[in-house]
Parts: structure tokens; C-alpha cells; sequence
């Protein structure tokens, strides 16, 4: 198995206090549909009020996840618990829980403010209460005015914030979100991405965010879980999941990288030498420990850690200039490299610097490399 | 504009067809606007006298008594339908599915002759219905469908099924099971996601069901009169017996055009009605 078992631990606790209880324990539950397994075993923990992002390619079992805990599917095996609370066999409507989904799913025969009380009238809060607090929720999404409309007279921005007010009026133990800007234009998406943000950072909710957007999960999330044929790969900050992938998947999922085949040549009193077709490279030995000698392994290097530098600097791997894009502020330097373990080396250089098409330059490597051996390669 | 050399064979038949329909519908106008001379089947000169006969109390009860059959019939179809539409919809069973399927649609293969006949076999005081009845010690008398309203109603409604399932089905699976999902979620349980959510979407398809019924209905005739028996006199019925029992060509005529105006009229109200909805910008 891949999913390191320190990454299903609690949540950390904030130091000075007792450690927080998951609002959401998913406790080893999987799915499969007509035999095929759409969510392997899975475990995951989510603190109170924080924004947990699901995020892969499309088909990985993002949605099923998010059905499982919102009680649209039943899991085949495994728990869940919402607020400590065991409530696999709980049906949706009783779980307390928000979901805005990607279309909008607003009722179309009953106007805004209706639609917001909804959630209220059915757990039979008295109308004038009900209505005060859809108007109050509604004046959080900025939308208060436009109470007597009907979803169809409101732009897709516009209901998506009412879909979203729909389910935050409800005060929901669990607010999940499955992809629900994309069917936005890039400007406001990014500008619901922000408010969704102020939002959730405000009331304090505890979210569950779908995407295959990595901008979005990078941008939003307090925690990500990347995913991958049903299975989820790793959990972590964004700046963990970006900084040190747990293996080639995410690494290649979330933003751009460089991938470079190298041998093991020597692993020991905590060196590590690689050999990259022909390149010597010395790494301290922390940066794979179980690696031995003669093994094949791959180094991983963000465009941004890689450094161009004149061929021959001793460390540096040499490279071939194929293609450079212009890119406005930066040129993409695309270099062919012996060392690649698929396609080229891509580099960022400022417009000012941009060698040649076909010129011989040189990557210097990042100091402290992330090395994926065995299977996460 | 471009010749489309084919178009005018496409709409040929179908041209013909008005053509044949309109020149019937002249003829009936013209019979209605015309003297009935007894005893003779060829009609006298114009008069207006066939439109003032129809004011007399025995043709508007005719009226009233087919549209109380209308009613009773589209609202009976539309409760026991929309269940079925919904059922054969929701039900994850291929099988159950296709079972509802054929049992609510064969029907519509056989004419209706033939299904009014097989209801006099149930609905008679020896059918089998009263035999049922009797048998389980429900009833000490026969109950008489036979030449009551309600039989004739019982036997529409069967008459006016399909159609109507087939039309609510059609609606149902239009609406977006999403919404049902928003409305779990939400905190409404089964019931309340029904009356607040699936019926609400679904009044476009009640609406032109119950206008569908309401028509096939008004000009349903073998059923009030073989199971009406004459005393359940429709207009369809009463055109007959008019038109064809005293040959009194033009006062049928009269009746048939007072039928198809009204036909008319009903549908537009729905049509309005309808209009109205869809003007809320909810469907
Ligand atoms: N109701 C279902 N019946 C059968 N297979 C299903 C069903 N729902 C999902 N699957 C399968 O399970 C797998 C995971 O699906 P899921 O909808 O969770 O993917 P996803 O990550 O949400 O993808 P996307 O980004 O495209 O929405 C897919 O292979 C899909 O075909
Ligand atoms: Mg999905």
C-alpha cells in the first residue's frame, strides 16, 4: 500500500489545547459499482472548520467520496461519523449537512429567498424567523436584493452564491461543494473562489471542496487529498502537496515538474550519489534512505528550483535548448535532456536571458531534490 | 431562397388530409345552418332553428353530463396514473419497469369496443366484479355499473390511461433528480421532497395530461354507450341517436359543432393556464 500511515493521523492539534475531534471520520470506507471498485478503502480524518479539497482527474472517485459522506451512496464496507456521531446508516436528510452542487440544482419554481428557506421550513424553524435568517445569509452572499427573483432571472454567478446560501442558512455540520465553479467564466470563478474563501474562513464551516482544478485546490484549501483511480494518494498542506509529493502522480498532477531518471551508484554514511546518464550527482542520503545500490530511481525538480547555468558546471546536467515560448512576463525554455524520464525539461528564464534554439546549456538541480523510488515512481 | 424540390412531396399527404378535413368540417357547418325536412335526408333551407333547439334543457343536460364525465374521468386517470408514471420511472427494476410498461400500454392496442365490451363482462351484476364483491361478503346486492355514470367513468378511466400515463411519465423524467437531491439535503424527507419538489415540476405534464384526458374523453362513444346504455346520454351519444336514430342530419350537425367549440374553449383555458405558468419562469 502507498498511503503512508502517518498521513491518516488526526488532524495536529493546536498546541496548548486538547486535540481537536474530526467533524468528519471517514473510517475505511469503499464503493464499487457493479464490481468495480470507484473508492478503495479510505481514511481520512477533517478537523472542525477546516477546508479539505478532493482533488484529481476526472473519474477517481471524487464524487463518490463526496456522495458517501453526504448519504447519497451507501459504502460497502467502512464507517463514517460527522461530529463523532456514527451515521453510516443515516439518511441524507437527517445528516445536517450542505451541498451546493455543480448545476446549481436551485428549485426552479420558487424565487430566491424561498429557496434559501427551504432548509429552515423543513426543520420547521416559524416563517418569520426562517425569513430572517435567508435574508441575513443572503445579504452575507451579497445577493439580499434580488429575494423576490427566480433562479432563471439571475446570472450563473449570481446562483451559484444562492445555491450557496441554500446550504450554509442550515448551519451544516459539513459543507460539500462538488466542482462548483466550473461551469463559471475563469474571471468569476477566481472571483467566487475568494468569497467562497472569506465565507468559509468566517463561519467557520467545515468544507469539503471537489475539484480537478489544482490552481483552485492550491488556492483554496487548508488541507488537499490528491486522488487517483479511487484511491488517495496523499493528504497535505498545499504547500506540502506541492513541495514534496509522495510519489510521480501528484508531483506530475499538481503544477508543472521535471522528472529525471537516475541510477543509484553509492547510498551510504548519509551520501547519496546518482548517477544521471552520465551526470554525477551527491545528495544527502535523507533524500531517499531505503534506496540502494543499482537502483533505478527518479528525481523530481519544480521549473522554478532549476536553475539554468553554462555547460560544464560540475552537478549542473547538460541540455539542448529544442523550444522557448514566450510567455509575457517569462519565457518557458523547453531543453531536451539525455536524463529525462518523459518529455522535456521545461525551465522559466526572464525574457532578457533566452538562449538560442539548439544551444548546449545546463539544469543545476535543486540542493535537497525530492527522489521517488520503487512505487511512487 | 434555395429549391427544396422534395419538401412539397413530404407535405402533400398531409395537405390532402387538411384538405379532406376542412371540407367535412364545411359540410358539417353548412348541414348545421340547414332545415330538417322529416322524414327526409336530404336538408331544407337555412335556418338558425337547429342552434336554438340545442338551448332546450335536455341538450344542455347532455352538456353537463359529459362534462361531469370529463372531470370525474381525467381527475380518476390523473390519481391513478401519476403514481404509475412515477412508479414505472423510479423503480431500479428493469424487469418491474417493463412489466408496468406493457400492462399500462396494451390497452391502447385493442379498440375501444373491445375493452368497453370486457368491462361489461366485469361491471356486470353477474360480472365479476359484483361476483368478487359478493364472494368476499363486502356487499349483500349487487352494486348496478351497468348504465350509471360511474361505470361508464370506470371504463374511461381504463379508456383514458395510457395516454395519460405515458404523458406524466414524459414529464417526470424531465425534472432534474438533483433537485430531489438538494431537497434531502436540505432536510425533507421522502414525502416533502415529493409534495414541495417532484409535483410542483411536474404540474406542466398534469396540466397537459388532464387537457389530453379531458378531450379524449369528450368524444369517447362506444363506452357511454355501450356501458351507458342510454342512460348516460353524452353529446357523442346524443349525436348518434340524433344524426342516426332520427336522421335529423342538421341538428347532429348543430350538436357536433356546439361540441367542437367547446372542446375548444376548455383547451385554451388550459393553454392560458399553462401560458401563465411558464410566464413565472418556473418550468
Ligand atoms: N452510479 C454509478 N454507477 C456505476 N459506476 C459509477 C457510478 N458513479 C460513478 N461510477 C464510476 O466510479 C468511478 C468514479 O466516479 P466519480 O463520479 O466518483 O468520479 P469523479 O472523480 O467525480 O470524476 P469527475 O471529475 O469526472 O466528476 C468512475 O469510474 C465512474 O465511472
Ligand atoms: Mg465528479
Amino acid at each position: 500500500m502507498l498511503i503512508d500511515p502517518k498521513l491518516q493521523q488526526p488532524a495536529e492539534a493546536v498546541p496548548g489545547q486538547p486535540p481537536a475531534r474530526p467533524a468528519v471520520k471517514i473510517d475505511g470506507v469503499s464503493k464499487s459499482f457493479d464490481g468495480t471498485l470507484a473508492l478503495e478503502p479510505t481514511w481520512l480524518k477533517i478537523r472542525k472548520g477546516e477546508f479539505l479539497t478532493l482533488l484529481g482527474p476526472s473519474g477517481c472517485g471524487k464524487t463518490t467520496l463526496l456522495n458517501l459522506v453526504a448519504g447519497f451512496l451507501e459504502p460497502d464496507k467502512g464507517e463514517l461519523f460527522i461530529d463523532d456521531a456514527l451515521v453510516t446508516q443515516v439518511p441524507v436528510h437527517k445528516r445536517e449537512i450542505g451541498i451546493v452542487f455543480q448545476n446549481y440544482a436551485l428549485f426552479p419554481h420558487m424565487n430566491v429567498l424561498k429557496n434559501v428557506e427551504y432548509g429552515l421550513r423543513t426543520r420547521g424553524v416559524p416563517a418569520a424567523e426562517a425569513r430572517d435568517r435567508a435574508m441575513e445569509t443572503l445579504r452575507l452572499v451579497k445577493l439580499d436584493q434580488f429575494a423576490d427573483r427566480r433562479p432563471k432571472q439571475l446570472s450563473g454567478g449570481q446562483q451559484q452564491r444562492v445555491a450557496l446560501a441554500r446550504a450554509l442558512v442550515i448551519r451544516p455540520k459539513v459543507l460539500l461543494l462538488d466542482e462548483p465553479f466550473s461551469a463559471l467564466d475563469r474571471n468569476l470563478r477566481a472571483a467566487m473562489q475568494i468569497e467562497l474563501k472569506e465565507i468559509q474562513h468566517s463561519l467557520g464551516v467545515t468544507t469539503i471542496f471537489v475539484t480537478h482544478d489544482q490552481g483552485e485546490a492550491l488556492s483554496m484549501s487548508d488541507r488537499i487529498a490528491v486522488m487517483s483511480k479511487g484511491r488517495v494518494r496523499q493528504i497535505g498542506s498545499p504547500e506540502e502537496i506541492y513541495a514534496s509529493p509522495a510519489d510521480r502522480f501528484v508531483g506530475t498532477f499538481v503544477g508543472d515538474a521535471n522528472l529525471l531518471t537516475g541510477t543509484v551508484t553509492t547510498s551510504e554514511s548519509g551520501t547519496l550519489t546518482l548517477d544521471l546518464a552520465g551526470t554525477a550527482l551527491t545528495l544527502p542520503q535523507s533524500a531517499a534512505p531505503e534506496a540502494a545500490a543499482g537502483e533505478t530511481v527518479e528525481l523530481f525538480a519544480r521549473p522554478e528550483a532549476c536553475q539554468l547555468v553554462a555547460p560544464g558546471t560540475p552537478g549542473a546536467v547538460p541540455a539542448t535548448v529544442s523550444f522557448a515560448v514566450y510567455q509575457g512576463a517569462h519565457v518557458e525554455l523547453h531543453l531536451a535532456c539525455p536524463a529525462a524520464a518523459e518529455g522535456p525539461i521545461m525551465l522559466r528564464v526572464p525574457v532578457a536571458n533566452v538562449p538560442k534554439v539548439g544551444a548546449a546549456v545546463a539544469v543545476a538541480l535543486p540542493e535537497a531534490p525530492v527522489i521517488f523510488t520503487g512505487e511512487a515512481q | 431562397m434555395t429549391k427544396r424540390p422534395f419538401l412539397g412531396w413530404f407535405v402533400t399527404p398531409a395537405g390532402l388530409i387538411a384538405i379532406g378535413i376542412a371540407a367535412s368540417f364545411l359540410a358539417i357547418l353548412q348541414y348545421s345552418l340547414r332545415a330538417h325536412v322529416p322524414g327526409m335526408l336530404d336538408p331544407g333551407g337555412f335556418t338558425f332553428d337547429n342552434f336554438t333547439t340545442l338551448l332546450k334543457p335536455a341538450y344542455g343536460k347532455a352538456f353537463i353530463t359529459t362534462v361531469l364525465l370529463c372531470f370525474w374521468t381525467a381527475l380518476f386517470t390523473l390519481l391513478i396514473g401519476y403514481p404509475l408514471a412515477f412508479a414505472m420511472l423510479r423503480t431500479r427494476s428493469g424487469w418491474v419497469r417493463g412489466a408496468m410498461l406493457i400492462i399500462t400500454l396494451t390497452p391502447l392496442f385493442l379498440g375501444e369496443v373491445v375493452r368497453t365490451y370486457s368491462w361489461i363482462i366485469v361491471l356486470g351484476n353477474q360480472g365479476f366484479l359484483n361476483s368478487a364483491l359478493l364472494g368476499l361478503g363486502l356487499i349483500d346486492e349487487p352494486i348496478s355499473f351497468m348504465f350509471t355514470t360511474m361505470g361508464v367513468v370506470i371504463a374511461l378511466v381504463h379508456f383514458t390511461l395510457p395516454i395519460v400515463v405515458i404523458m406524466l411519465a414524459a414529464a417526470i423524467a424531465h425534472i432534474d433528480r438533483k433537485l430531489e437531491q438538494a431537497a434531502f439535503s436540505l432536510g425533507a424527507g421522502r414525502v416533502r421532497v415529493f409534495l414541495t419538489v417532484t409535483l410542483p415540476l411536474s404540474v406542466p405534464g398534469i396540466v397537459a395530461a388532464s387537457s389530453t384526458a379531458f378531450a379524449w374523453t369528450f368524444s369517447a362513444f362506444a363506452t357511454p354507450q355501450m356501458i351507458g346504455g342510454g342512460q348516460v346520454v353524452t353529446i357523442s351519444t346524443l349525436v348518434y341517436q340524433v344524426g342516426f336514430a332520427s336522421f335529423n342530419f342538421p341538428l347532429a350537425a348543430s350538436l357536433s359543432l356546439a361540441g367542437l367549440l367547446f372542446t375548444i374553449a376548455v383547451l385554451s383555458i388550459f393553454n392560458l393556464g399553462m401560458r401563465r405558468i411558464e410566464r413565472q419562469g418556473a418550468y
